[in-house]
């Protein structure tokens, strides 16, 4: 197998961050590579970075020639293109309103006369779909396509110019598991015929299925280059993802009291979005962790505990009371229920506004006279918070578009604090940072545990589930398939965790 | 408690955190509103020792105080919009239907001055809170809707007058409009004292700022329709009631374009179909001009009075210097547009030092 | 077939059939006589051309406030060109669509070099052009200029005004820029998603600046229809087509978000908002009821397109 691409020492800087710190990639023909890591650990930079969205701080690319490996520059993403390096971005990149010939060929749309070259474009098209051997009308509007025939169009896109090389970014994110062997069987086919394929995914049950080699990165380094996957197991891959992070960390120790009356039940739940029968109770000081994979319908069952999603079907109960939740403003303030969201930058965070009013907008009622909010009382709230959770700020007045992804996930906990929530449920706490402002989280999160707070914790993040969660609920297809007891150990757990995830029902 | 929750192995300051430490904040030159105060300072001068009856109080000075009044309201009520990211398009139609039903009042009920202010405010504010209505049940684009009704109103208002008067304006003058139109302060003594030369209409636009203001500033619904702009699915999550606020922004919007049509019909003596014609434009001039953005989640209330007055004087002066209206059109939009360009310049080289010393 | 009588575009043409043909017998037959058709033809061109005008730039999500006043400005021009500067009618043209061009394009490079929202911008340059439009002539107007223009303003070739030939042409024109050319894909692609376009190596900068000098070109071409056919020109003109120009793609079902075009829902539309003025001349309604009339189906038309989106998306 001959080297087609290499990426040496790589070096990529945002404002407050090293995304990428000298990182290594090799690439070979007729191979499936996958490139793993936490999230946060540089990924998709690197991905960027080999496509020409971004440009490196440093570093080479490097690809096959006719005369070797040369070094190449791109400007942008079309000089990429034009070597042969295909890339299908985890966004979707389509324009709905084209039809699928369209989409693939739009980077180098023929002409004949100076007008659209119709024939030209349905052929190159039928060509690109028939690598991957897949059925889909090029004529017919992208628009009514389902998720996973839009992403082989994005695939057949990305080869639409000879690419030697595909990188795919979380490509099976949005399918489900029989579209997902779908895509693979096309990407295996790819590798027979010679094209590279790097693969990114967090799912490792589908890495060990399809991947060859595999590159780990942590923390924009690579701690393993270029490795055949055969020579590893499951365990060593994660110990080299999270390093022993998971470990080292010492928690507060807490003994949530088994009897307390639960501060919130969830009996016989069903909503519009489409789960049934779940059901689910948190007691004041623990911590309920929601496992599943993404799309289990996880966030969407916490939206409808805000009243953002129709309950069609049982009983949600706060403080042993029934509660029919109209909104988020009846949860918070009625029921003292609060929800961090895991998009902080699209729904937590009001990025153009100040610190202090990203803090301070739940409780804007309660530091009011008159109608008029009283500034030194939201100072002092914002300097009492900023201070319980270590943010780091020069002014209360600072926008919080220009703090850093740890602190302004700490301000977009720090307005559900203010509020005095009794349950709190938190999504993906973690996603997108760096490891020890994670670790400072998981601190953060058992405390508030420890206050006596309930908390309902969502991750797809199962180091961090076996370290926080008191219990496990974990979900699929919209549905809890299994409740665990949490012991801590992280290989048993994480097994029965899979398990449950891939089918076999199993008790609590 | 605290301890609890305070790290105890809070890590060292990593380097990105000291880093981003240090806020970001303009140099004090790169603040719109100042470059406005200097322009106004300059063209004032300008004008005044060009041609010295710029600064005839009775002539020149109280019609251009009663000016901007109108206008900084004009402002105001798009502001109150621009607040959300929306746009109101009938913003001037909404004045002409409250002032069709001041002038009503006045005509038919023979109400006093002020009370038939209420009602026409009234009237204002409801279509507006129709145009919130609409759109956060619709979810339409706020431009589209208020295009429609500003269609829709152009008609009405004018059917209205038709039935209701002899086709173009009400016949009454209720007492008190004489010297709202008329007189200033200095009109009025208590004994030797007299107050300054001041034309009544200027109260009006003086409370409908402070009470923008602080809107805006202090109050909660002030403050939640701006992070509503901000990020109205932040702001829903955040236990804000979107819909209500998007219904009370607009509503206010309605309002204050009543009052604008208020003090024109003021200032022209009469309540006629033709108010609020020329509100759209100028609407959108002034807090632009001011500083305040389409994007939402932040607005200029001082900024809008500064381009208020900008335009007017500009208006005034070139008026006296007999240049034609349409020229003064010309010379406004270059303006705007120099302004625009000189903010975003600003903007970049701000940013630029910002950076660089960071 | 059932595609084809689900989309926007079938609702209004069946609308437009149905209401032209209950006004023909409503008027008895009246407005099929040559005369009234001519009429309701010629008066028909400019706001078709002028509500392209708007949806090219729809298309890349920006507006053009400006477009009307630059009609105006553009038509004044070519007449003072006729009349002041005695140049030839053809080249007055000519000089019409450029001068609407280069105002277009001057519109695109503002907005691209700013980064300043187009609505702003627009709004900046039609507030220095109603300056301008005024100053070519002052409260004047232009008119006896070129017999052989106005000849052709006046003139029906097989009973169709010349005028509304053009301004079908410019549609087809149009319309076969955006289905057929790349610049024209790629001004949608731009539209629709900018981040994907721009990875796939298409300029969004460019497409911005396209759509604007498109703009600007069309409004010139409806400058020339004005000067053609209307015989005389003065200042005021284009004041009463800013809003109109918005309602006939609105109501034709282009988005303002940018991405999607309907020539044929943006003429379809403003035929029908033609009709409703006819009707009421026939039947001498207040001319006020009109702008009530037009205000309701901007908005009921897009509540149909949201209704109908509802629909097939559940569908789905």
């Amino acid at each position: 197998m001959s080297v087609v691409l290499t990426a040496e020492k790589l070096v990529k800087t945002f404002p407050g961050v090293r995304a990428l710190d000298e990182a290594t990639l090799t690439v070979s023909a007729g191979s499936v590579h996958a490139l793993l890591g936490e999230n946060g650990a540089g990924k998709s930079t690197l991905i960027k970075l080999l496509t020409g969205v971004y440009r490196p701080d440093g570093g080479h690319i490097r690809l096959a020639g006719p005369d070797g490996l040369r070094e190449v520059h791109f400007a942008g993403p079309q000089d990429a293109q034009r070597v042969g390096v295909g890339v299908v971005h985890q966004e979707r990149n389509l324009i709905p309103a084209f039809s699928v010939a369209e989409n693939i060929c739009l980077q180098h749309l023929p002409r004949r006369n100076g007008l659209l070259d119709r024939a030209r474009i349905r052929s190159e098209a039928r060509r690109c779909l028939d690598l991957l051997d897949v059925d889909i009308d090029p004529d017919a509007p992208v628009s009514g396509l389902s998720v996973a025939h839009m992403q082989l169009v994005e695939i057949a896109k990305a080869l639409s110019a000879d690419s030697k090389v595909l990188l795919l970014d979380e490509p099976t994110a949005s399918l489900t598991g029989d579209e997902a062997d779908r895509l693979y069987a096309v990407v295996r086919r790819l590798c027979e015929r010679g094209h590279a394929v790097v693969l990114v995914s967090h799912k490792l049950e589908e890495i060990f299925a399809v991947a060859d080699t595999v590159t780990v990165l942590r923390d924009g380094r690579s701690v393993a280059e270029a490795e055949p996957l055969a020579g590893h197991t499951r365990d060593q891959i994660v110990d080299l993802m999270v390093g022993r992070a998971y470990q080292e960390v010492r928690l507060t120790p807490r003994t949530p009291d088994p009897t307390a009356e639960p501060a919130l039940v969830l009996a016989g739940v069903a909503t519009a979005a489409g789960h049934h029968d779940v059901n689910l109770a948190v007691r004041p000081g623990e911590i309920l962790g929601l496992y599943g994979l993404v799309g289990a319908g996880r966030s969407e069952l916490a939206k409808a505990l805000l009243g953002l999603e129709q309950i069609t079907a049982g009983e949600v109960r706060v403080h042993g009371k029934a509660a029919r939740i109209r909104d988020v403003g009846d949860a918070l303030r009625r029921h003292r229920i609060g929800y961090v969201t895991e998009n902080r930058k699209e729904e937590g965070l009001f990025l153009s506004q100040t610190i202090a009013r990203n803090t301070a907008v739940t409780v804007w009622r309660r530091l009011s006279r008159l109608g008029l909010v009283r500034d030194r009382a939201e100072r002092a709230l914002v300097a009492e918070y900023a201070d319980r959770l270590g943010i780091r700020l020069a002014s209360p007045d600072q926008l919080a578009g220009q703090l850093s992804g740890g602190n302004q996930q700490k301000v977009s906990l720090a307005k559900w604090l203010a509020a005095d929530c009794d349950v709190l449920i938190i999504d993906e706490p973690t996603v997108g940072i760096d490891v020890r402002t994670k670790a400072a989280f998981h601190e953060l999160i058992t405390g508030l545990a420890g206050q006596g707070m309930a908390i309902l914790l969502i991750s797809s993040d199962l180091p961090e589930m076996v370290t926080l969660a008191d219990r496990i609920a974990v979900m699929r297809d919209f549905a809890v398939v299994g409740e665990l007891v949490n012991d801590h150990e992280y290989s048993r757990m994480s097994q029965s965790v899979i398990r449950l995830i891939h089918g076999a029902q199993e008790a609590a | 408690m605290k301890t609890a929750t305070t790290p105890p192995a809070a890590p060292p300051a990593p380097p990105a955190a000291v880093a981003e430490a240090r806020p970001r904040t303009l140099p004090f030159w790169a603040n719109p509103r100042l470059g406005l105060v200097i322009v106004i300072v300059v063209l004032v001068a300008l004008f005044s020792s060009l041609t010295p009856a710029f600064l005839d109080p009775r002539l020149t000075l109280a019609p251009l105080q009663a000016d901007i009044s109108v206008y900084v309201v004009v402002g105001l009520a798009q502001l109150a919009v621009l607040s959300l990211g929306h746009m109101n398009m009938a913003v001037g139609r909404m004045a002409a239907l409250s002032t069709f039903a001041m002038g009503l009042a006045y005509d038919r009920l023979g109400v006093p001055l002020l009370v038939g202010l209420a009602v026409g405010l009234a009237v204002g504010a409801a279509i507006g809170a129709l145009a919130g209505l609409v759109i956060t049940k619709t979810g339409v684009n706020s431009f589209v809707v208020t295009l429609a009704l500003d269609f829709g109103l152009l008609g009405l208002v004018t059917i209205l007058y038709t039935r209701a008067t002899d086709g173009v304006a009400f016949a009454v003058k209720p007492a008190g409009l004489a010297e709202l139109r008329f007189d200033t302060f200095a009109d009025y003594c208590l004994g030797e004292v007299c107050g300054p030369r001041v034309p009544l209409v200027v109260p009006f636009a003086l409370v409908a700022v402070l009470a923008v203001g602080l809107l805006f500033r202090y109050a909660r619904l002030g403050r939640e329709i701006l992070m509503t702009g901000a990020n109205p699915v932040a702001a829903q999550l955040s236990g804000i009631p979107t819909h209500r606020r998007v219904v009370a922004a607009h509503a206010l919007s309605g309002l204050l374009a009543a009052l604008a049509g208020f003090l024109l019909a003021a200032n022209n003596g009469a309540f006629s179909a033709n108010v609020g014609e020329s509100f759209l434009l100028p609407s959108f001039l002034a807090p632009v001009l001011g500083g305040t953005l389409l994007a939402g989640g932040a607005v200029s209330v001082l900024g809008t009075v500064l381009g208020a007055t900008l335009t007017q004087v500009i208006y005034k002066g070139l008026n006296l210097l007999q240049f034609s209206l349409e020229d003064l059109k010309l010379y406004i939009g270059l303006v705007l547009l120099a302004a625009l360009s000189l903010d975003r310049l600003r903007a970049v080289l701000a940013e630029r030092r910002a950076v660089s010393s960071s | 077939m059932k595609n084809l009588v689900r989309t926007n575009e079938f609702t209004l043409a069946a609308t437009a059939v149905v209401g032209f043909a209950t006004l023909a017998v409503a008027t008895d037959f009246n407005l099929l006589t040559a005369g009234t058709m001519d009429a309701f033809l010629s008066f028909l061109a400019v706001p078709m051309v002028i509500g392209l005008a708007q949806m090219v730039v729809l298309a890349v999500g920006q507006m053009n406030l400006s477009v009307g006043v630059l009609t105006g400005f553009c038509a004044m021009a070519s007449a003072w060109l006729m009349v002041d500067a005695a140049l030839p009618a053809p080249l007055a043209v000519l000089a019409a669509l450029a001068l609407g061009a280069l105002v277009g394009l001057l519109n695109g490079l503002l907005v691209v070099f700013t980064r300043i929202n187009g609505f702003i911008v627009t709004l900046a340059t039609m507030t220095i052009l109603e300056g301008l439009r005024y100053g070519v002539h002052g409260t004047g107007t232009y008119q006896g200029y070129s017999p052989g223009l106005r000849a052709v303003g006046q003139a029906s070739l097989l009973g169709i005004p010349v005028v509304f030939l053009l301004a079908l042409a410019v549609a087809v024109a149009t319309a076969l820029f955006f289905r057929r050319t790349v610049s024209g894909r790629r001004l949608l692609a731009s539209g629709g998603n900018p981040f994907a376009a721009r990875l796939s190596g298409i300029s969004n900068d460019r497409a911005l600046v396209l759509a604007h000098t498109l703009s600007g070109l069309l409004a010139g071409v409806a400058a020339v229809i004005v000067v053609a056919a209307f015989g005389s020109v003065n200042a005021s003109i284009g004041d009463d087509l800013l809003l109109p120009s918005f309602a006939a793609p609105i109501i034709g079902g282009v988005a303002l978000v940018g991405g999607v075009v309907s020539v044929t829902g943006t003429v379809l539309a403003a035929f029908l908002v033609r009709l409703v003025d006819v009707t009421q001349a026939q039947f001498d309604i207040n001319r006020r009821w009109v702008d009530l009339i037009i205000g309701a189906v901007v908005l009921g038309a897009v509540l149909l397109g949201r209704a109908r989106e509802r629909l097939t998306g559940g569908a789905r």
